[in-house]
């Protein structure tokens, strides 16, 4: 039993009430402690010395408290009285474990010890009561727990990892809840607060004082907002020893599991529900239990850590073999290693350069569950089948994880691993690649696998340029491209202008004149090529003709060769001039009689003839 | 002497020397070659090139195919369609291929095709059709002139010639009026996040009517606010920010 010392008016109120009995009767009762709060348990213990055979205690029965748990012992003590004879001391003790029920100053009614004689009272003792706890339930005085556990500390205090479930931290105590202290069923977190991803074991126990015979339904929360997975569900039941408030209560583990959220805030878990069996055989008799809810706080994952692994992880990667041949396949693990829900975690990509041909991985996961936590290991296994000869060099696996403990972005690094191949001996038995591969095995072996394809490589020079626009949006080429067509409608309209200004201008009738002989000379051109000879050379010399009355400013046709000669030399023609007109005239004359003028040859000779004579006097 | 020195310190910083230029251009390929590679520091130093006015196809395609080594398709794209329409080239091609396979749109419906005028403007030389149409049109003028000065026996050769560079500066003439055109109502682009949001109306509370994702060429139809109509080649049709896609 612990007394408070500093209670000495109690230990006095004891005293005094033991020396009124001294001779009989020691008789008085005493609390540990005189301010609680309504959460809180307490002890009274009521002595009781001596007390004459067939006394009865009588408890006090207090409206404002209520008995948790009573316990009693019995203390022989032996002394020498006076004439040095023998006194045998029998001391009573009896411990009622309580809680108010109501706050305010209360008074623990007088407990009355009835004798044959009389009956003999105690004190009463008022306590202060306010609400809520003021302090952790002390343990019944003078007495350990009426449970002892007889493995000790088998379960919490080795480390042996053969055991799953060893250092599962112990549930917080629960709060007895009101009318039902005998059973209950009591949910609880190992953690208030935790990170998205991280995990947090939920432990389901159901606490009774009584004799439990069979758990027959558990009703399980919805862990809306998580990822569950089972830790431990008993299929029987194994009490373990728990003291509440100084009250023994047997626990069993019902359920417990890992969870681990999925999104930050407030999540709410609502109360599990169970229906028991207590007592044993006939007298059993059915109960319905209903749980505490359970609110977890979860705080999201920084900014940095978006996306990545939840947990403590290890990756590292080995090749079957560091030298192969071109066509043989070697085999690539990558092993994730570590704690946090495996199931979910994400590896990165084994990578490497185009001559390696990586096939897709064979997963296999080892799922451990190492003192609560989960975790375990993951294994890809990858069948990389060399292409091409060279030595090459499969590039470090990096894994980024957030480790809730630090509460920080951390990294785990693979080493490199290089890889020589060699080329591969015709006809030589190679490991076949998977199924669905273009392993590159044929009958004459494996080669050097050249193959087209991927981005084209980079130009080495470079030829610059500053950024420009396009010729025809500069504004120079709209007058440049558009200048002949200017110039062309230019010209157009100066002779027109010209022509209308100059009315019947002698010169340009001249030019005009001339132009019409030598249409006429080009409509000859077109008769040369019919059979009528006459007319072709009546049409050359009328071209001639009136290009002379052109030239001469007057009518040639009626005049002889001599006048014609004259009015040629007044008008300034040469004699070789003259001599041309009068020739080609003259080889017209001929070619409309003379026999053998007819044929293409003399028709295109006369042409010419007249031709150069109108030439020779432009050029004069 | 300040002004010249002043002036001579902003050129040193906006131009690069040819041999400077070449050097950086070095540097870029270094980066994008060593092991393990560097396409960002490779993607800096073509944009570096770029910012400093030192442009051509062959900064812009390896700009462009360190943009696709980086994943970046939308600037992938961009500048490997800006280095096509300087100089068409296998490599363009192949690359370009390349990026419309990891490009993440698939068209579904009718057409397809771009319009006549799109693909005759897409299919010739900007510059190379205006050269031929100014100096057709000049050397027509200058035969017609040469054949009224000719006697009319000795014009063939010369009216041959003077047809056949009328008929070329008519096509030519052609060809740069459907380049002007598409130049000015045909204004192509390139999707450029990773995601854009289409909307059906140009209006930030408007219906989401689809999503085009980085590296899509798009065709621009008109603008509205931050918003732009963009048609695909498939005919659908949509607003979305105009900071989305860059015109290429």
């Amino acid at each position: 039993m612990r007394r408070t010392g500093s209670h000495s008016a109690l230990l006095l109120l004891g005293l005094l009430t033991a020396a009124t009995a001294r001779a009989e009767v020691e008789f008085y009762q005493t609390v540990d402690r005189t301010k609680i709060g309504t959460e809180d348990t307490f002890h009274l213990t009521i002595v009781v010395g001596d007390a004459p055979e067939g006394a009865t205690v009588q408890f006090p029965a207090p409206n404002d408290f209520e008995v948790l748990q009573r316990s009693q012992s019995t203390q022989m003590s032996y002394s020498l009285g006076a004439g040095n004879s023998g006194v045998i001391k029998r001391v009573q003790k009896y411990t009622l474990t309580m809680r108010a029920n109501r706050t305010g100053k209360l008074t623990i009614p007088p407990a009355a010890l009835a004798t044959a004689q009389k009956t003999l009272k105690t004190e009463p003792i008022q306590v202060e009561v306010v609400k809520g706890r003021l302090a952790p339930d002390a343990p019944p005085p003078g007495r350990r727990s009426p449970f002892p556990d007889p493995f000790g500390n088998f379960f919490g205090g080795g480390n042996d990892d053969s055991d799953p479930f060893s250092g599962f931290p112990q549930p917080p105590e629960p709060d007895v809840p009101r009318g039902s202290s005998d059973t209950f069923l009591k949910a609880s977190l190992d953690k208030e607060t935790a990170w998205v991803g991280e995990q947090v074991n939920f432990s389901l126990y159901i606490y009774s004082r009584a004799d439990l015979a069979a758990v027959d339904a558990v009703t399980m929360p919805k862990l809306e907002g998580f990822l569950s997975e089972d830790l431990d569900s008993p299929t029987q039941l194994a009490p373990e020893s728990r003291t509440i408030g100084g009250v023994p209560y047997r626990a069993y583990l019902l359920r417990r599991r890992a969870i681990f959220p999925l999104k930050a805030g407030d999540i709410s878990i609502g109360p599990a529900e169970v229906d028991i069996t207590t007592g044993w055989l006939y007298q059993g008799s059915r109960q319905h239990r209903k749980g505490n809810p359970l609110t977890l706080k979860v705080k999201p994952l920084p900014r940095e850590a978006q996306g990545l692994n939840v947990g403590r992880w290890r990756i590292n990667a080995e090749a079957s073999q560091t030298s192969t041949q071109v066509g043989a396949p070697l085999q690539v693990r990558v092993v994730l290693d570590g704690v946090g829900n495996l199931k979910s975690a994400v590896m990165p990509k084994l990578s490497g350069p185009t001559a390696l041909k990586i096939y897709e991985p064979t997963t296999t996961d080892k799922v451990q569950i190492r003192r609560g936590t989960f975790g375990g290991t993951r294994v890809q296994e990858y069948v990389v089948l060399p292409q091409q000869t060279g030595t090459f060099t499969l590039p470090a696996v990096k894994l980024r994880y957030f480790n809730p403990e630090s509460g920080q972005v951390e990294e785990s690094t693979t080493d490199p691993l290089t890889l020589t191949v060699a080329a591969g001996a015709g006809g030589q038995n190679y490991a076949q690649a998977p199924a669905g591969g273009s392993g590159g095995t044929d009958a004459a072996g494996p080669k050097n696998r050249l193959e087209a394809g991927g981005l084209k490589q980079l130009r080495h020079t470079a030829q610059f340029t500053s950024a420009r626009k396009p010729l025809w949006s500069r504004p120079w080429f709209v007058p440049f491209a558009a200048g002949p067509l200017a110039l062309t409608l230019g010209f157009a309209a100066f002779g027109l202008m010209r022509r209308a200004t100059s009315g019947s201008d002698p010169a340009s009738e001249k030019k005009k004149k001339a132009r019409a002989a030598r249409a006429r000379l080009a409509a000859a051109e077109k008769l040369r090529a019919s059979g009528k000879t006459a007319d072709f050379y009546s049409e050359v010399e009328k071209a001639l003709l009136s290009f002379l009355d052109t030239r001469l400013s007057q009518a040639a046709s009626g005049l002889t060769r001599e006048q014609l000669d004259l009015k040629m030399a007044a008008a300034g023609a040469s004699e070789d001039v003259r001599a041309r007109v009068k020739s080609a005239l003259e080889t017209c004359d001929v070619g409309r009689y003379a026999p053998g003028m007819g044929d293409d040859a003399a028709r295109g000779r006369a042409l010419d003839e007249a031709a150069r004579a109108i030439e020779a006097w432009d050029d004069k | 002497m300040t002004a010249a020195l002043l002036a001579a310190l902003v050129l040193s910083q906006t131009y690069y020397t040819p041999d400077e230029a070449q050097a950086v251009f070095r540097e870029g390929n270094d980066a994008f070659y060593q092991d393990p590679p560097d396409y960002a520091a490779a993607k800096a130093a073509y944009q570096k090139l770029l910012s400093h006015g030192m442009e051509g196809p062959d900064v812009l395609f390896n700009l462009g195919t360190a943009c696709l080594a980086n994943s970046d398709l939308g600037e992938a794209v961009l500048y490997l369609e800006r280095s096509r329409r300087l100089r068409r080239s296998d490599d363009v091609e192949a690359n370009l291929a390349i990026a419309r396979q990891r490009q993440g749109d698939q068209l579904v419906g009718s057409a397809g095709a771009e319009p006549f005028l799109e693909r005759v403007a897409d299919a010739t030389d900007d510059d190379a059709t205006a050269l031929a149409c100014g100096i057709s049109l000049w050397l027509s003028l200058g035969l017609v002139l040469l054949f009224r000065r000719l006697a009319p026996g000795r014009r063939g050769a010369v009216a041959f010639l003077m047809v056949m560079t009328l008929i070329t500066a008519a096509v030519a003439t052609t060809l740069v009026s459907i380049d002007a055109w598409a130049g000015t109502h045909y204004v192509q682009a390139v999707v450029m996040p990773a995601t854009a949001r289409v909307r059906e109306f140009p209006k930030d509370g408007a219906r989401v009517a689809f999503e085009v994702h980085a590296g899509l060429k798009v065709r621009v139809m008109e603008e509205s606010g931050k918003f732009v109509r963009i048609r695909l080649s498939n005919n659908l049709e949509g607003w979305t920010e105009r900071e989305g896609v860059v015109e290429l």
